[in-house]
């Protein structure tokens, strides 16, 4: 049940890095990613992210190329619209499907492949972040950005609960699969139903006990964060700013590559 | 439905955020009053918010087969309204990119757009009128459940085709291919969703009818008719 990619944040070897550092580094990459017109900076992207996520994080390879399967189902219907529907030049395939002419054409390949290649490198990108910087350090960061306080002290709070939850909707699922809840698609939305309505009654009451707990200890509608992150080593930001500047040159030198 | 990370090019993924901010910042503003009038409701939109998020990461019975995981707007918009849930939402959204790699950054205000405004919207208004026009709670509830699933599924394909358009149709031949494709999962996520707010409501009425009075979701009238009803 509990497989977020939380945890490894919590545990991996960049954890105690600048936590500022970390998130330059990775949105840097996803926008890079995005605004690339070739799939070039893309695919180095997604192959540096990986290796840094493998080998500097130290996540372990199998838990994270399953995590790359995930976005697979939605990019391959997406792009395979994007491939049909796009494009004039050369058919590199077609079909014949009901009298309508279906093809695959040169520019609209080009672009699925790029499409492909962005998200498989703002993928890569995402869960640098999401692996190696625990949300509390992002809280703090998003503090000195000015986001409202009722913003932060909410999105804090729902974190904390998360966890509990999870932990209830497993208990729940195991018991009712244990008496057979989920024999049938009868049985199984009934139980789904029950489960989602249980946790969600539990929730509210524990919110009511949470608010006797916090005005018990003062709460003022502010709970304080220390910002525990080391500084950033200048090797670091020189290491950080080299890789997106070399994103960047590859960017824009390899702008009229097409992989057709 | 999700889009994924880099997904929307260059000038769509800023356009979907320069729309959904000023929803959102209207819906910090709701929540900031009713925050200073009554305290007690910041931990309690917190526990919904995460419940929120749990439910998205469960997995739902589907017909297809395919992995389908309820979005929760239907219903969090019959309960909170359609601002708070998008503020919500979007607090949901960040934290199921980051920790279930569903979405992403990029592409956050898109998907706060599809799932945060126009699914509760829609959801919400279906509701009111429904309830309204004297039809029964669980109807009321299952159809603005449906049509919120169905909404940010339209919503999304509409923001696909207008980021692809097609080169013979534009846009319009775009949106019909994309509704079409994720017709195959959405449409039948949309109805079991639909189906499970509506039998969780049956639960909630069952057992803490009263919270749904106190949130101004049904009259304690309705909620006591329809709580001898069940027994």
């Amino acid at each position: 049940m509990h497989d977020l990619l939380d945890d490894y944040a919590q545990s991996n070897a960049l954890r105690d890095t600048n936590t500022r550092l970390k998130l330059a580094l990775g949105l840097g990459a996803i926008i890079f990613c995005v605004s690339s017109v070739s799939p070039v900076a893309p695919i180095f992207v997604a192959v540096s992210m990986g290796l840094i996520t493998i080998m500097i994080a130290k996540i372990p390879a199998r838990f994270y190329s399953k995590l790359l399967l995930i976005p697979i189902s939605f990019a391959f219907f997406s792009t395979v619209v994007v491939a049909f529907m796009h494009g004039t030049g050369n058919p590199l395939f077609s079909v014949d499907v009901f009298g309508f002419d279906l093809a695959i054409r040169e520019d609209g390949a080009n672009l699925a492949l790029l499409l492909i290649s962005r998200t498989i490198g703002g993928m890569c990108s995402l869960f640098f972040i999401a692996l190696t910087t625990p949300m509390i350090e992002i809280f703090s960061v998003l503090k000195t950005l000015h986001i409202p306080d009722s913003v932060i002290e909410l999105s804090m709070m729902i974190y904390r609960y998360i966890f509990v939850f999870l932990d209830q909707a497993a208990m729940i699922h195991s018991a009712q699969v244990m008496r057979l809840g989920d024999s049938g698609l009868k049985n199984s939305l009934n139980a789904f139903a029950m489960l989602s309505s249980v946790l969600f009654l539990r929730s509210w009451e524990q919110g009511e006990r949470l608010i006797v707990a916090m005005d018990a200890r003062c709460y003022s509608g502010k709970l304080d964060l220390t910002n525990q992150a080391a500084k950033a080593e200048p090797r670091a930001i020189l290491a950080a700013a080299a890789y997106l500047a070399a994103i960047a040159a590859i960017a824009v030198l390899t702008r009229n590559i097409q992989m057709l | 439905m999700h889009i994924m990370e880099g997904f929307l090019p260059h000038p769509w993924w800023e356009i979907w955020f320069a729309l959904s901010l000023p929803v959102v910042a209207y819906g910090v503003y709701r929540m900031n009053l009713i925050v200073k009038e009554r305290r007690e409701t910041l931990p309690l939109l917190a526990v919904s918010g995460a419940f929120i998020f749990v439910l998205s990461s469960l997995k739902m019975p589907s017909v297809t087969g395919s992995c389908s995981h309820p979005t929760g707007t239907g219903m969090g918009a019959i309960l909170f309204g359609p601002w708070i849930t998008s503020v919500l939402s979007m607090i949901v959204l960040i934290y199921q990119a980051l920790f279930l790699a569903h979405g992403g950054l990029t592409t956050l205000g898109a998907n706060t757009f599809s799932m945060g405004i126009a699914g509760p919207l829609v959801g919400y208004l279906v509701y009111k009128a429904s309830m309204k026009s004297g039809l029964n709670l669980y109807i009321a509830v299952f159809l603005a459940a449906t049509l919120a699933d169905l909404a940010t599924y339209l919503v999304t394909s509409l923001q696909l085709a207008l980021a692809f358009p097609a080169a013979t149709g534009g846009v319009l031949a775009s949106f019909e291919a994309f509704l079409a494709i994720f017709a195959i999962t959405q449409a039948p996520l949309a109805v079991v969703e639909g189906a499970v707010t509506a039998l969780m409501f049956k639960y909630f009425i069952q057992l803490r009818g009263d919270v749904l009075v106190k949130l101004n979701v049904a009259s304690a009238g309705v909620i006591q008719k329809l709580k001898e009803a069940s027994l």
